[in-house]
């Protein structure tokens, strides 16, 4: 317990206080503008990290992650554009609540429900990751082995643009991984001779290039105009009606957030839509939702705080990072000298608890300077893409040389940047690529030193007690989408791909007119995806792919909480179809959206579709 | 990494008293009077956290007192030491790029790598050496071994846990097996505490570290010591008896020395050698030798790649007798 407190005192040292608020700051300001994630913010001020101490590192890492999903909620509610992707299903009664002139009272909850949501989460973490440290010792290769393969599958699986497509690109990533000497012959593999080479890729270009330029690439494309500031908000408290209203939709959101959080490829994305599609299924009024139910704003939004504290219970615990924004910390940790794993809590407790501590704080500020602020972040909308593109381009490539002085990184971040603008233009997410990487070396040596240990018996996997549990979990991952799909398909033989969707009844449609419907659409026609998905029929033509990419989330959280099981899936399996459809009404520039902890693309695509309307 | 305030300071004032009678007098013969006028980057060839890294960072800092300027400890793991020796050889040799090399890359890794991947240590200008660091045998506490009699009556095949390939880890406890006629697995983990955790967790039955690397979990009963590599009873372990004690020949040690790229100026290395000297009288230095269980070794650079040399050839006719392979080769 005294590690615990000892967390607090690290936490309250000038600089660590210093470096949270700035680290808040920056996190809600990319959450405002659209163009930046979370991920590529992190992995372009990976170099700024290299002077400080680890935890103040990590502290400001951590701030940056979930600031980013308060600033979110405010440009989704305010202009109907999300920030971050995981506010995406904030639009939907955030904007209704602001149109009815109660953006205030949207914007409270959000913030409340964040605080909760992450307070919560962390407290759990508090609880939970001394337990899996407990078992820290019988985490061998074998388990390992399985751990990464199963991060990386589940990130495939759930990541949006199509599993295949996943795949494809955790494949490439492996493959870079692999570049450098062999540690078990010392051979060298695919270094083409060059010195920069031998010691393999290094992860700070490709997270800068493939999240960083990539995504500042792919956004300059869609040519950005300022956005007007929006009417003035007013009444930001909650009235007590709403809160009274919210506080079930924030208690399940947390629940569900903290979950699909703690779940690789989980994350907050996935979980503020499964929360809102629960809160909608549960509700008595579910016609509400759409047209500004204040549990539509609280759900998802405590859901996705709640999810990014979570998120770190793998990585600080397992030292498996379960998002694309978890890769790029855990490169962070790497750099500093930490190795994050089981044993992280006992040998650098003061780590482990300051950056656990350091989230207490974090919430504290945000719920402070989420409200007095707000009109300070929205005139920040108002900064050109044109002024603020050139100059990030500059600071990553600025950044990336000084991480090593070497000239080649740079090279390798352009390089990495335009693959990254070409996946993204070609429908591919960067965020399995990057965690693949990550996770390739580990998967590699572990799963050879297991066959070492078994004697190359691969059945050695299976005897393990946690390893044997952990493959059932895989088998689990790959085999249910696929019996779904095939379930699926008998029970409605009739509704073949392409199917017009159906209208939903939450519809609004006298409200859009062409010139502002773009994501209003998008949202109809997400929400009519929610109500298909309900009703189990196939999904139509485009989203299919996303729909049964989506399910396994749901089920891993049967193997988690069996007595929640139906409800769970229920939600994931909706909450992929939330995405899968707003694919499918999108084809050109969706695909990559509302990727497991990625942000860009969707983010990219809303501001476009206010673009394209003028 | 760490650059306090204070030695910034000192640095600075120095920079300004030292470099005000010779601006500009530098050519491209790289003069060395103002030598070092800039922060000298100390390689580290291993990850951050373990022995060798400990060692460079307790060093670099009252040796950067003396030089006057910051010595940057960079971590550039890879190979045991082998990517950062390849970087080290393609540095400038201005003094600006050392590297705190193994002694083990030098004598044991070019028996288990292909020709052409072994560092040869006469490329480099060795600047001092610093010290030496025995290994130790430990087993799990359940598998029952006490003695390294016991591993060869329990006639089983075991594993054990080396800290890489080419590693003293791995010939210390390849030659005693051999000897012992263990039918034994190496299984290659990424240096020294990953090895060690992989002992307490169980997952293999024994693995020779470092004894600083091990203490505590020796005091706490969480590992057996079994026998030490040492040429003696260290103090501090004196029931454990030594590998030459129980009847085998395995004489291995890690060492450490500081190296600078070949071509390095010799009054530059002379300067070097001075301020490391300077860091070796520290008492913190000094302390933290004692107390990560060190025998200072802290001789010049003839005398120590002397040591190193006569090192390769023992182990190359050790191996060669025992008929061992210790890589892919």
């Amino acid at each position: 317990m005294s590690a615990v407190i000892d967390g607090f005192a690290v936490v309250l040292e000038p600089t660590n206080l210093l470096y949270c608020l700035v680290g808040v700051v920056i996190g809600m300001l990319i959450g405002v503008l659209p163009g930046l994630g979370p991920a590529a913010t992190i992995a372009i001020l990976l170099p700024v990290t290299f002077g400080l101490e680890p935890v103040t590192a990590v502290i400001m890492l951590a701030g940056i992650f979930y600031g980013a999903q308060y600033g979110g909620t405010i440009t989704s509610v305010l202009l109907r554009l999300p920030g971050e992707a995981s506010s995406v299903v904030t639009v939907f009664d955030g904007h209704a609540l602001a149109r009815q002139g109660r953006a205030g009272a949207a914007l409270g909850i959000a913030a409340i429900g964040s605080f909760i949501g992450g307070t919560l989460s962390i407290v759990a973490l508090t609880l939970v990751a001394p337990v899996v440290a407990g078992f820290a010792l019988d985490f061998g290769p074998p388990e390992y082995t399985v751990l990464a393969l199963l991060g990386i599958m589940l990130v495939a699986t759930i990541s949006s643009g199509g599993r295949i497509r996943a795949l494809a690109a955790a494949a490439v990533g492996l493959l870079f991984a692999t570049v450098g000497r062999d540690d078990f012959t010392s051979a060298e593999r695919f270094t083409l001779g060059n010195l920069s080479l031998a010691d393999g890729l290094d992860f700070i270009p490709i997270a800068m290039g493939l999240f960083g330029l990539g995504e500042i690439l792919y956004n300059l494309e869609q040519r950005h105009r300022a956005v007007q500031a929006p009417t003035k908000v007013t009444d930001v408290w909650p009235r007590r009606a709403d809160l009274r209203q919210s506080s079930g939709a924030i208690g399940r959101g947390s629940v569900i957030g903290f979950v699909l959080g703690i779940l690789p490829g989980g994350g907050a994305v996935l979980s503020s839509m499964a929360a809102y599609a629960l809160e909608k299924r549960r509700s008595r009024h579910p016609e509400r939702f759409g047209k500004g139910a204040i549990e539509g704003v609280a759900a998802p939004e405590t859901a996705n705080n709640a999810a990014a504290t979570s998120s770190f219970i793998p990585l600080l615990s397992l030292g498996i990072p379960a998002n694309a924004t978890m890769a790029v910390i855990f490169g962070a940790l790497l750099i500093q000298g930490v190795t994050p794993g089981p044993q992280l809590v006992t040998e650098h407790p003061e780590l482990f608890w300051g950056v656990v501590n350091s989230m207490y704080l974090g919430n504290v500020l945000l719920l402070i300077m989420s409200i007095p602020l707000l009109g300070v972040f929205v005139r920040i909308l108002r900064v050109r893409a044109t002024v603020l593109a050139p100059i990030t381009v500059l600071i990553t490539l600025i950044g990336a040389y000084t991480v090593n002085n070497s000239v080649f990184d740079i090279g390798l971040v352009i390089a990495f940047g335009v693959l990254g603008y070409l996946m993204k233009k070609a429908g591919f997410d960067p965020g399995p690529m990057v965690l693949a990487f990550v996770l390739g070396s580990l998967l590699e040596t572990s799963l050879r030193r297991s066959l070492l240990l078994f004697d190359d018996d691969p059945t050695g996997f299976l005897t393990r007690p946690i390893s044997g549990v952990l493959v059932a979990v895989f088998l689990a991952v790959i085999l249910l989408p696929l019996i779904q799909t095939v379930l699926r398909k008998r029970r409605q033989p009739a509704a073949g791909p392409g199917a017009p969707a159906p209208e939903s009844p939450d519809l609004e449609p006298s409200g859009a007119g062409p010139r502002e419907t773009d994501l209003r659409t998008d949202a109809s026609r997400a929400e009519s995806g929610v109500s298909r998905a309900r009703s189990g029929a196939a999904p139509a033509g485009g989203d299919a792919s996303a729909g049964a990419g989506a399910s396994p989330a749901g089920a891993a959280p049967v193997d988690a909480a069996r007595n929640r099981a139906d409800r769970e899936r229920g939600a994931a399996g909706q909450a992929g179809a939330v995405r899968g459809s707003g694919a499918a009404g999108q084809a050109g520039t969706v695909r990559g959206s509302g990727a497991a902890g990625q942000a860009g693309a969707v983010r990219g695509e809303s501001t476009s579709d206010a673009e394209e309307t003028e | 990494m760490k650059i306090t305030l204070p030695a910034l300071t000192l640095a600075g004032l120095l920079v300004l008293t030292g470099c005000g009678g010779n601006l500009g007098s530098e050519g491209d013969s790289g003069s060395t009077a103002a030598y070092p006028d800039r922060a000298v980057t100390l390689l580290v060839g291993q990850d951050a956290g373990g022995s060798t890294d400990l060692i460079g960072r307790a060093l670099a800092d009252p040796a950067s007192k003396d030089l006057g300027q910051p010595l940057t400890v960079q971590n550039k793991p890879g190979a045991n030491g082998a990517v950062a020796a390849k970087e080290l050889a393609a540095a400038k040799a201005d003094g600006y790029t050392l590297m705190v090399f193994v002694g083990s890359l030098a004598y044991i890794t070019p028996l288990a790598v292909p020709a052409d991947q072994a560092v040869d240590i006469n490329n480099y200008e060795v600047v001092t050496g610093i010290s030496q660091d025995d290994f130790v045998l430990i087993a799990n506490p359940e598998t029952g071994f006490k003695t390294v009699k016991d591993i060869v009556d329990a006639k089983r095949p075991i594993k054990f846990a080396t800290t890489g390939v080419g590693t003293g880890s791995q010939l210390t406890q390849t030659l005693l097996f051999a000897q012992a006629g263990v039918d034994a697995t190496a299984v290659p983990f990424n240096g020294g505490n990953p090895a060690l955790t992989a002992v307490l967790g169980g997952q293999v039955d024994v693995a020779a570290v470092q004894l600083g690397e091990t203490k505590e979990q020796i005091e706490a009963g969480k590992a057996v010591p079994i026998v030490t590599f040492a040429t003696e009873r260290p103090s501090y372990m004196p029931d454990t008896p030594t590998a030459t004690e129980a009847g085998f020949n395995v004489p291995v040690q890690q060492s450490r020395a500081i190296v600078a790229p070949k071509g390095t100026p010799a009054d530059v290395v002379a300067r070097l050698r001075t301020a490391f000297q300077k860091g070796f009288a520290d008492k913190t230095y000094q302390d933290f030798n004692t107390q990560r269980l060190l025998t200072a070794n802290e001789v010049d650079g003839a005398a120590l790649l002397q040591q190193w040399t006569g090192s390769l050839q023992t182990y190359r006719d050790l191996v060669a007798k025992h008929k061992i392979e210790l890589g892919a080769k």
